[in-house]
């Protein structure tokens, strides 16, 4: 028998290899992983230090976005292709219609401002470009994008009336400072939405700027940037919300990240058919700031006592709501669209953009909305929403002359005017996705079903609390349709 | 003149008014019921009360519908022990002077006053004065008839019968009541059924002896009634042109959970108003007794000051979240929707019997005897007991605990509520001392879960308690933990048969008018400032006893004496989900286990009486009552009496105190053996013995000793994390026994083919002692070890490869092979099999006989192993015996014999 020197070594190898491997196999078995969702997550690129690159001195914006061009040559026409540019949706055909619409900021109406057709210099302010002061701004014209809206990071950049930088802004420090667009970028307009902190969204406002994770889990707890979920690719980035856009693309989920079945309960997972992880999971919309949910625009006018909260002159009345209980509709991610020239019940409230889906709409979800009303300008004889005039010269909100106001809107439309107008009731929904709570704060059964009122089941479609009378399944097998 | 009853009455009613409007949960916003048809009030004589003016009768307004007798008939709620009353001292609770086992009949200690039985010379409480104090009954049973079935409005008022009499304060003597005028109560079926019952006018009119108007008063609030300055106005506005009740006034319903926790305790549907309960109040029954909280929300949104109250994000009871409510479990028992055949009288080839009352039959006679369970303090209808679904009616357990490690061995030795009710975050009674009063006439009383934070606050910090575990006996005749909460008490007694002493008395001795008795205040007063405070109202000497004693006998009370008990209150509510359960092993299996831990009874005994333990049918008191250094009182319980075996919390001391002094004592035999070894070789001239290298032990004999090797050291390391987790803090419990056992089939296995080689190769031989001149072999290497090994002598037997083991070692591996290793195995095996095949494991007697057996051949393992390693240092060199079992080659003597032997050849 041959001595061999190492035997010990394969001895030892062959001992613990039959006496570890059969622990390993068991205490760690094989098995389904939870995904993890941080790997979802996109790397943020390594950021460029572009204060050799750009010199200056830059006498506007667009010679700031002609230096960028010269090494980022396609950026331009990137953002030129996405909604941040145009304003405007791709043509779609809407239920009901016969012909394909746009949709978007530059032709739609909201129940807030209303349009900015007619109203151009101040609404374009958050245009991702300079100088849009009118019906004949040009489109092609890649140095009048603004790249500075989104990249600067010296946290001095805004933007004034059409767009352009404000006095004052230092635009040597802003393009030196280039980097990925940060919550205070998206933040600058999405924030404020609708003229001020917290207005439109209900579920944006500047506290997210720097949130505590009661307000927001993702970017209170895990420092979230805007762009980490709104993913972009080419300047496209992703996202949309039906106060807009109507059809049902470019969405985020919140399944991007996070597995459908991530409860360890089952009941709660067994809801995620039918319940958006939303409505449990965003309780209440404005946790810090209010925001606007009724707004009158017929009270205008008056010299009554001002306060940006509940009454202005040039707007009307307001009413304003924090930790509102949203409102929950079903929603299979597209919406209905009220497009300039259509009829209204001015009896009735008319939907701007009605979310689409029902109880037997396999891909309808409940959502929560927040729903703002409110009373607009329409045209009395031929029953349809106007867009006012409201800022710049002859705008109601230097006249006070809704007459006025609503001929100048009607020849900026190109929607002739009777003469006559009133005040219509209309709606609004926005769909919430932001400011989620974190998982101790989300609702429970009983917030819904039992005594809990959140949901109103007959409303919603159901016989009743689906608790005791059964999900959609079974009521589809009883046979409700 | 308005009579005096009456007059109580109002007052009461002027409270109850001012309570309703400040009690948002009483508001008359409730809905109308969908269903129910509109009916007329009807008085007792069947005439509607808009005409009659009188007070309503349930029974004729319910019962024109609905079969009144039989509900009332049948209803503990109605009867709480009237039918079963025994006498003194026959009932199940054991207790000398308890008449029976119900709301009516049984003493306790927390609400004191004794219902006194017919002929006892001395009468404490009466029918009418139970009725006036003891509000949580519903009406009907004893608030009609007597305790012979008789009518109580026909009965001759006497001042001796304890059904007829009431104490009056005034005079000191007992007075005759008159049912006729107070009326009686009939079942209440407002109190259940209908959404804004109004409990504090019901409970003002009782309190107030005006027992007829008591369920009348249940509906103030509703709009069908007002409280007016002569008595009751019923609500025009509120009726049709016939008399009948207007729709909207229709809100009959099921009972809700607000309808049950009017009586039973803290609960509520409702999770958006932040909960507030008093902190220990008996107004809250069952919170007060156990701590239990129903409520879907979460604790952290309540307006309690609960200890670390941001992490506690579970709600307070896990059903009341998920929208269950009482009836879903406490459930008519002939509702025809959750009627269900007992697995007992179920026939074997039915699953389901569809066949059931009609819901009209079911309507008219809606059997009220609600399905219940065991607790230990509902003592009352044990003939229902275990009617309710218990957890694993609705709950699968083996789909929900997959997690779990032996699943089976935990279900079948721990209650869910063991697990699903870790701690109570509401305060619970504690101690109840009564051979003391305050001066607003309550006991020293003691509660659990409570602290101040800083002492100067008023607000009280909510730290919680864990509850004891407690074995109780369930209906299949299994037994498990279950958690308990303890509520010791003191009193005093008198005479014989013993009685607790009636309270006036108790009041007589201690109080006089608003304060104590300058006598007592002398006694007890210890720092003479003229007051006693709260920590000097205690009967901590032989003279307060004495002197409390002597005050009560001055009374006419013979023999007073201070007798003391522990109630056990099982607890069953306030459970949480899975999330917030106990998940973690080291929870039990630790020193510090839940299961020995043990529930603090009192600060100091009054007295220094033991207390007594409360029978009960179902629980088991296995433990002890222990004092501390510090004088208090305290249960512990004991596993190890249960019939449990914890591993690592249960420990047979002398097991391990023989492995110890047998590993120790090879220990120190092996180091003395060794030293005198080294100072005999030191001594010794060192002498060239000629060895010879030999290839002693093939490949496979080296591999499965080696494994072998590995695998009972690891073995042993692992057994001592089990055996006591508590001094390996960082291990996992859990993954240490999975790992054990792994270790245990690859020794298994390894073993077995070991054996099959051995039997295969025939070197089996090896191990088997021949009996020929065995012994004197045997003697003669014990001599070579005791003696030849310090002389240098050479080892009396050769070792070969043919022959490897010295007669000795034989001896040691056919003791160690056929004895140690398969009981070892064995019992190995069945504490393992204890998941799997229980029935084998208990035949041997279960863990508590197969863990400290398998933990005793651990030990001789670990000692052998020292013995073992330390023979192995025998060889010609130290090393030699241990390199030869790693490369295979030997260094053995040359004998001369062999030599000799050699040259012969």
């Amino acid at each position: 028998m041959r001595d061999f020197k190492y035997v010990w070594v394969l001895g030892l190898l062959a001992t613990l290899l039959i006496v570890f491997v059969p622990i390993a196999l068991l205490v760690f078995p094989v098995g389904e992983e939870k995904p993890d969702p941080w790997t979802a997550l996109p790397p943020h690129p390594q950021p460029t230090d572009h204060r050799a690159l750009l010199k200056g001195p830059f006498d506007d914006g667009p010679a700031v976005t002609a230096a960028c061009l010269s090494c980022h040559e396609d950026a331009a026409q990137q953002v030129m292709h996405t909604s941040h540019w145009t304003w405007e949706s791709e043509p779609v055909l809407l239920p009901g219609r016969d012909e394909p619409v746009t949709t978007g900021k530059k032709n739609s109406i909201n129940n807030f401002c209303i349009g900015i057709q007619s109203n151009w210099p101040s609404c374009t302010t958050c245009h991702a470009g300079y100088g849009w002061k009118d019906a004949d701004f040009d489109f092609s014209d890649e140095t009048a994008v603004d790249c500075l809206v989104c990249h600067d990071t010296s946290g001095q950049y805004a933007k004034t009336k059409t767009g352009i930088p404000a006095e004052g802004v230092d635009l040597v420090a802003a393009a030196q400072s280039a980097g990925i667009p940060t919550r205070q970028n998206c933040g600058s307009c999405h924030f404020s939405g609708g003229g001020g902190d917290a207005v439109k969204h209900g579920d944006l406002d500047q506290s997210l700027f720097y949130p505590a994770e009661s307000i927001d889990v993702h970017m209170g707890r895990h420092n979230f940037l805007c762009i980490d979920c709104h993913r972009t690719t080419d300047h496209l980035i992703g996202g949309r919300s039906i106060s807009v856009s109507v059809d049902d693309t470019n969405n985020i989920a919140c399944t991007d990240c996070h597995s459908t079945n991530v409860h360890a309960d089952e009941r709660l997972n067994a809801h995620t058919d039918a319940v958006a992880c939303q409505t449990c999971h965003i309780p209440e919309g404005a946790v810090r700031e209010a925001t606007k949910m009724h707004w009158d625009w017929s009270t205008a006018g008056q010299d009554l006592p001002e306060d940006d909260h509940s009454y202005l002159k040039i707007k009307g009345s307001f009413t304003y709501e924090r930790n509102f209980v949203p409102e929950y509709h079903w929603f299979n991610g597209s919406s209905d669209r009220y497009i300039l020239g259509d009829l209204i019940d001015p009896e009735e409230f008319t939907p701007i953009n009605q979310p689409l889906g029902d109880l037997h709409d396999a891909d309808a979800k409940i959502w929560p909305f927040k729903v703002h009303r409110a009373s607009q300008i329409y045209d009395a004889e031929y029953d349809r929403l106007i867009v006012p005039k409201t800022a710049g010269e002859g705008g109601y909100w230097t006249e006070f002359d809704w007459d006025l106001a609503a001929r100048l809107g009607g020849e900026a439309t190109g929607l002739p005017y009777s003469g006559s107008y009133g005040f219509a009731p209309t709606e609004m929904y926005w769909p919430l996705s932001h400011m989620v709570a974190p998982t101790a704060g989300a609702l429970q059964c009983n917030d819904c079903h039992g005594e809990g009122d959140r949901l109103d089941w007959e409303a919603l479609g159901y016989y009743g609390d689906p608790l005791v009378w059964g999900s959609r399944t079974r009521m589809q097998k009883i046979g409700s349709r | 003149m308005i009579p005096t009853p009456l007059r109580h009455l109002l007052r009461a009613l002027g409270l109850a008014i001012v309570l309703l409007i400040f009690d948002g949960s009483t508001d008359a916003s409730a809905q109308t019921s969908p269903f129910h048809p509109t009916f007329p009030l009807l008085d007792a004589e069947g005439v509607n009360v808009l005409e009659s003016g009188l007070p309503i009768s349930t029974m004729r307004t319910c019962g024109a519908c609905h079969d009144a007798a039989f509900i009332e008939g049948h209803s503990f709620h109605a009867d709480v022990g009237l039918s079963t009353l025994t006498d003194p001292g026959s009932s199940a609770s054991g207790r000398p002077w308890d008449i029976g086992d119900g709301y009516f009949g049984q003493w306790n200690p927390l609400t004191y006053r004794y219902l006194s039985p017919k002929g006892d010379p001395v009468l404490d409480l009466t029918t009418p004065e139970w009725l006036q104090r003891f509000t949580r009954h519903a009406g009907g049973g004893p608030a009609v008839r007597n305790r012979d079935g008789q009518d109580l409005s026909a009965l001759t008022p006497s001042a001796e019968d304890p059904e007829t009499a009431i104490f009056d304060a005034q005079t000191g003597q007992m007075q005759a009541w008159d049912w006729q005028s107070s009326g009686t109560v009939e079942m209440n079926c407002f109190l259940c059924h209908i959404p804004q019952s109004n409990n504090e006018a019901r409970g003002a009119a009782l309190t107030a002896g005006v027992f007829a108007w008591a369920n009348t008063a249940t509906l103030l609030g509703t709009g069908l009634v007002e409280q007016e300055e002569n008595g009751w106005a019923y609500q025009l506005q509120a009726f049709d042109a016939d008399g009948s009740l207007l729709p909207e006034y229709v809100t009959v319903q099921d009972p809700k959970i607000r309808n049950c926790a009017q009586c039973h305790g803290y609960a509520s549907s409702d999770a958006a108003t932040a909960l507030a309960l008093d902190s220990c109040d008996a107004e809250d029954w069952s919170t007060y007794t156990t701590g239990q909280v129903v409520s879907p929300q979460r604790l952290a949104d309540s307006a309690l000051n609960l200890a670390g109250k941001e992490q506690l994000t579970r709600s307070w009871d896990i059903h009341a979240e998920r929208v269950l409510s009482c009836t879903d479990c406490h459930f008519s028992l002939n509702n025809p929707v959750y009627y269900q055949d007992a697995s007992q009288s179920r026939l074997e080839h039915l699953t389901f019997d569809p066949r059931r009352i009609d819901l009209g039959e079911y309507l008219y006679r809606p059997l009220h005897q609600f399905a219940k369970g065991n607790s230990a303090q509902g003592m009352l209808a044990p003939e229902l007991d275990d009617t309710l679904r218990r957890c694993e009616s609705c709950h699968d357990y083996d789909a929900a605990h997959t997690w779990l490690p032996y699943q089976q061995q935990h279900r079948a030795a721990v209650a869910c509520e063991t697990c699903h009710i870790p701690e109570l975050h509401a305060p619970a009674v504690q101690t109840a001392d009564w051979t003391v009063l305050t001066t607003d006439g309550s006991p020293a009383l003691d509660c659990r879960g409570i602290g101040y934070e800083d002492p100067a606050s008023a607000i009280p910090l909510l730290s919680g308690y864990q509850p004891v575990l407690l074995q109780r006996q369930n209906a299949d005749g299994s037994s498990k933990l279950f958690p308990y909460n303890l509520v010791a008490s003191w009193y005093w007694v008198y005479g014989d048969p013993q009685r607790p002493v009636p309270y006036r008395n108790l009041e007589a001795a201690w109080l006089d008018g608003e304060g104590y008795h300058a006598e007592v205040v002398a006694l007890f007063d210890a720092d003479g400032d003229g007051q006693i405070s709260t920590p000097e109202l205690k009967i901590d000497t032989p003279e307060k006893e004495a002197a409390i004693a002597a005050r009560l006998s001055a009374q006419g009370l013979d023999n007073p004496r201070i007798a003391g008990e522990v109630q056990p209150y099982s607890i069953h509510h306030s459970v949480a989900g899975g999330d917030s359960a106990i998940r973690e092993c080291r929870v039990c299996h630790g020193d510090d286990s839940r299961m020995g831990q043990s529930l603090l009874l009192a600060g100091s005994p009054p007295g220094g009486v033991a207390p007594q333990f409360v029978d009960n049918p179902s629980t088991r008191i296995t433990g002890d009552l222990i004092t501390d250094e510090a004088g208090r009182l305290l249960y512990a319980p004991s596993a190890a009496k249960d019939g449990l075996y914890v591993l690592g919390h249960n420990r047979v001391a002398w097991v391990d105190l023989i492995g110890l002094l047998a590993f120790f004592g090879t220990l120190v035999g092996i180091t003395a053996h060794g030293g005198l070894r080294w100072v005999a070789a030191m001594r010794r001239p060192s002498h060239a013995t000629r060895f010879e290298r030999v290839y002693m032990y093939g490949v496979y004999e080296r591999l499965w000793h080696w494994l072998q090797t590995a695998a009972i050291l690891l073995l042993i390391a692992t057994g001592l994390v089990i055996h006591r987790p508590d001094l390996f803090g960082a291990l996992s419990f859990r993954y240490t026994v999975l790992i054990h056992n792994v270790l245990a089939a690859i020794l298994v296995i390894n073993a077995a083919l070991s054996l099959f080689y051995h039997l295969a190769s025939g070197e089996i031989r090896q191990f088997l002692p021949r009996p020929y001149g065995f012994f004197d072999q045997a003697i003669e290497q014990a001599k070579f070890y005791v003696d030849g090994i310090f002389r240098g002598r050479e080892h009396p037997f050769e070792k070969t490869p043919d022959r490897k083991l010295n007669p000795l070692q034989q001896l040691t591996y056919f003791a160690i092979l056929n004895v140690l290793l398969p009981l070892q195995i064995l019992t190995g095996l069945l504490m393992w099999g204890e998941q799997r095949f229980p029935g084998a494991t208990d035949t041997v007697g279960g863990l508590p006989f197969l863990g400290p057996f398998h933990t005793l051949i651990a030990w001789l393992f670990a000692a052998f192993i020292v013995l073992h390693v330390y023979l192995t240092t025998t060889g010609p060199t130290p090393m030699a015996g241990i390199r030869a079992m790693i490369m295979g080659w030997d260094e053995v003597e040359v004998h001369s014999r062999s030599q000799e032997a050699k040259s012969h050849t």
